[in-house]
């Protein structure tokens, strides 16, 4: 993927994400050229560079912005949402990893931006070596004057705080996030009001994946127009992608949006492990809708393609499935995850994640019932569009994605009490490296 | 003022309302659990939900009317095929794992979810996994029990406690549907003095209030509204007891003569939707031992007879002081007024002083001063002694509550009280007087708002009405003037 690098676009070494290595690369010489910018000219670049939101929602980033009213008197906030915690997601892990200080530099541009005194980092609570990494990044951008009072000369002051999360899956959602760095349960908030308008402790507050900042260095670096010429018109720039599952090669990837899926996962990715067939695609995390190898055909990798193709793009993190996988008992973890993830608040998906969960676990014991599978899509159905967050319909959709797509697996599951699939599936030794 | 249109019919709202509350006003029928009038937008039960118009062709959609701010012009439908199958579907998961154990429940007759499963719903469970168990019976507070399988976690009692009564002492524990209800484990929610008010706003029966635990179905009561005697805030009140035709016989006849419960009165210039437990505790106040017939000197006498003495010693007395009840109603005040004029030096007692460890003044509702009626006797009486001068030598004492320590040497006693006390044989006259909840009348709070108290029950056979005790004394004033 060389060549259309936004992210990835150096060599990894041990001391690659140092401070010392990034500023060999650049590395905070767009702070420089941003803080002599009027802060709308920078929301403006953004803006037109066409940055979508890589978390999931795929918000324009610009547009977020633009709601901040700089001159309002108010505290603004701006945070990093690094909870990454969507199964078969790990592309943020990557840049807390390897390039912490791009997210730094692109933070601070993004506050000067928005005109914010503190930027929060709620960093998810098992990531364990990103938080250090981050941490390590953090310390040595204080000690080079980078955050404090008086950046670079300026009258810029910005400080920054990271949030270690507690594990729960609802605090990666932008207003339980919030509500957790308040100090309280993680509970999503209802909207009205947005959180630009009353987001953490009540202030307007920006809250942006940890790839969609990284990308603001870019972007304020080369201007719009460079970033634009990447990807598509629709999905302008690229997506770091995470494939795991049964491929030969998974890992972290850089796609410029518009690349052909088929490529990325057969060439790039070297097809699926052990030369096994591909069954199933979850495309960006396990909330989006699984896509069978004909679904694929013609399907570029950007959110047009993606929705046309039924599914959509998500977070990024691919899951590769590959033929003999259970269906039925892969639903049956998903929805486990989803029961205990479900943060309690509302009652659809507080009460609709433990009954579809019951009713799967009932089914793959063998003692499945007709109408199970009505009653699974009406739970779903029961929380579309009705709950506080997004969960509860995410969750309702992969669910009614996966009885869509492996129907007979699912009724011969129900009427012969076990897997079409049992005892087929191998890919030990399949896996490159 | 934005009008918009509900189910066709132009509404118009106040200014920042939302749906909900612009339905309500407007008399349109909205279900909601989780929701309440005093207590900020949670928007979890959902139950709430309307549909919209899409405006220019859109398409319509639906959302949670509790947060949903009145846009000019809007269109909402309340009761649309989309809305009722939306709240079917809805009250289909809230009673998946509730137990629907009303016939053991204190809140069956009065529960917003039957009422709504009998609007929406009406169908036995689709379910046929099991419910989730729950604890049926933790300890909150020595006062409230709580029953997990019934909570439904609309978070109603935790917004209480965290914007009302101010203890912040309730919190949800765990996720999902294993999530419970729990006190803050220092012993906060137990010394909340407003902690009764979560049984009343629980929307189904999974507080409960361990006075009112199994005493009785609410069908079988109805409510006096009354004013709470407990300080100067008079607390519109409801006095449940039981209705007329519902009286038991023989067995517990007694019952039919207490107040099972008291709960707040929505008054929102005096106290909201709330009261403090000690109002809910002034039950065991009233049932204490009552007095029923006129004692002379310690011996029981005739009303005649009393009367007469205490004529006498009005007449004979030199320096004649009134100690007035806090309790006394404005038109008992009235009477005494009429009765004597300015004949009588007036001091104003407290009849029931605080407790030990009962909270004396805050911030929500309670009131240092605790009588009922302290502007009203002001107003009528005024203006008053500060306390009994020492050459009183006749003291008409109205109500309990006076220390008899404390008065000049030598003076003598007409002593007016409801409740059986040694302190009765000491005084020349003893006269039985009736309960507030035996009474009309009305009181005016510390911020002059002047509420009306109902009877609940007859009062006893002996006790007199203050009223009647001053006019049959005052017809002797009139003679002898």
């Amino acid at each position: 993927m060389s060549g259309a690098a936004l992210i990835m676009d150096f060599a990894v070494t041990p001391d690659s994400h140092r401070l010392a290595a990034y500023r060999a690369r650049g590395g905070y010489a767009t702070l420089a050229k941003a803080l002599a910018m009027a802060p709308q000219d920078i929301t403006r670049e953004v803006s037109d560079s066409g940055l979508l939101g890589h978390g999931g929602a795929a918000f324009p980033v610009g547009r977020k912005w633009s709601v901040v009213k700089l001159h309002d008197g108010q505290p603004h906030y701006l945070c990093a949402n690094a909870d990454e915690g969507e199964p078969g997601t790990f592309k943020d892990r990557w840049i807390l990893e390897n390039a912490p200080h791009r997210l730094l530099e692109s933070m601070l541009i993004a506050a000067y931006a928005l005109q914010v005194r503190h930027c929060f980092v709620y960093i998810r609570g098992e990531f364990d070596l990103p938080y250090q990494r981050l941490q390590g990044a953090v310390e040595e951008a204080y000690e080079a004057g980078l955050f404090g009072s008086g950046i670079l000369g300026t009258e810029f002051a910005c400080d920054i705080v990271i949030y270690r999360g507690a594990g729960s899956y609802v605090c990666g959602e932008a207003s339980g996030l919030i509500t957790s760095i308040e100090g309280k349960k993680g509970y999503p908030r209802n909207r009205p009001p947005r959180l630009t308008v009353k987001g953490l402790y009540q202030q307007p507050t920006v809250i942006n994946n940890v790839e969609s900042l990284a990308n603001i260095a870019g972007i304020v670096r080369d201007g719009a127009q460079a970033y634009r010429a990447i990807g598509t018109p629709r999905s302008p720039g690229t997506q770091l992608v995470s494939i795991s599952g049964h491929i030969s090669r998974p890992g972290v990837y850089e796609l410029p949006y518009g690349t052909p899926l088929k490529d990325f996962l057969f060439e790039t990715c070297g097809g699926m492990a052990g030369g096994k067939r591909l069954k199933g695609l979850i495309p960006g995390g396990i909330s989006t809708k699984v896509l069978t190898e004909p679904d694929l055909e013609g399907v570029t990798y950007d959110h047009a393609s993606l929705l046309a193709a039924g599914s959509s793009l998500g977070s990024g993190g691919m899951i590769a499935i590959a033929e003999g996988t259970c269906m039925v008992r892969l639903l049956q973890v998903m929805l486990r995850f989803w029961h205990h993830e479900s943060c309690g608040q509302c009652t659809p998906c507080r009460e609709g994640m433990g009954w579809m969960h019951r009713i799967i676990d009932r089914i793959v014991a063998g003692q499945g019932q007709p109408g199970d599978l009505e009653r699974l899509i009406a739970i779903a159905h029961a929380n579309d569009g009705t709950t506080i967050c997004g969960m509860g319909d995410a969750a309702g959709y992969a669910t009614v994605g996966f009885l869509d797509k492996f129907r007979d697996e699912f009724e011969h599951y129900l009427t012969h009490g076990r897997s079409l699939c049992d005892g087929v599936l191998d890919v030990t030794g399949g896996w490159d490296a | 003022m934005p009008e918009f249109f509900i189910n066709g019919q132009p509404v118009h709202a106040e200014r920042d309302q939302t749906v909900l509350q612009a339905a309500l006003a407007a008399g349109f029928y909205i279900p909601y659990f989780c929701w309440h009038p005093h207590l900020s937008v949670a928007g979890n039960c959902r139950l709430c939900v309307v549909e919209v118009e899409g405006e220019k062709g859109g398409s319509n959609w639906m959302e949670i009317s509790c947060n949903m701010p009145v846009t000019e012009g809007m269109r909402v439908l309340t009761d649309s095929e989309p809305v009722r199958e939306r709240r079917r579907q809805t009250l289909q998961l809230v009673l998946l794992n509730h137990p629907v154990d009303c016939g053991i429940c204190d809140k069956a007759g009065e529960c917003s979810l039957q009422d709504a499963h009998y609007a929406y719903n009406g169908e036995l469970s689709a379910s046929r996994e099991p419910k989730v168990a729950g604890p049926k019976f933790h300890e909150l507070s020595e006062r409230i029990v709580l029953d997990n399988e019934r909570c439904i976690l609309c978070s109603r009692c935790v917004r209480f406690t965290n914007e009302v009564s101010g203890s912040h002492s309730l919190g949800i524990q765990f996720r999902g549907d294993h999530s419970l209800v729990r006190a803050a484990e220092d012993g906060s929610f137990a010394r909340d003095p407003y902690s009764d008010n979560v049984v009343d706003i629980c929307p189904v029966g999974a507080l409960l209030s361990r006075q009112f635990l199994y005493r009785s179905r609410v069908w079988y009561l109805e409510p006096t509204p009354s004013v709470c005697p407990g300080c100067s805030r008079g607390c519109h009140v409801n006095l449940w007891h039981r209705k007329r035709e519902w009286a038991l016989r023989e067995v517990g006849k007694a019952e039919n003569l207490r107040i099972q419960r008291i709960t707040p009165r929505s008054c929102d210039e005096v106290n909201g939707d709330w009261m403090c437990n000690t109002g809910r505790d002034l039950v065991a106040h009233y049932e204490r031992p009552r007095a029923s017939s006129p004692l002379l000197k310690g011996m029981p006498a005739s009303v005649i007879d009393a009367m007469a003495r205490a004529r006498d010693l009005l007449r004979a007395a030199r320096r004649p002081v009134a100690v007035i009840s806090g309790w006394a109603s404005n038109e008992e005040l009235a009477a005494f007024r009429a009765a004597f004029g300015t004949r009588l030096g007036c001091v104003l007692k407290t009849d029931r002083p605080a407790a030990p460890g009962e909270p004396i003044a805050d911030e929500v509702l309670i009131r240092a001063d605790k009588n009922p009626n302290t502007r009203g006797v002001q107003d009528a009486l005024a203006p008053l002694l500060p306390e009994v001068p020492a050459d009183a030598d006749l003291l008409l004492v109205w109500g309990e509550g006076y220390d008899f320590a404390r008065a000049p040497r030598g003076a003598r006693f007409i002593l007016m009280s409801p409740f059986l006390a040694p302190e009765n044989g000491h005084a020349e006259v003893f006269l039985p007087l009736s309960l507030p909840i035996e009474r009309a009348g009305h009181w005016t709070n510390e911020a002059g708002i002047t509420s009306r108290f109902e009877p609940c029950f007859a009062p006893p056979a002996g006790v007199l009405h203050a009223e009647s005790i001053l006019a049959q004394l005052a017809s002797h004033e009139e003679a002898t003037a």
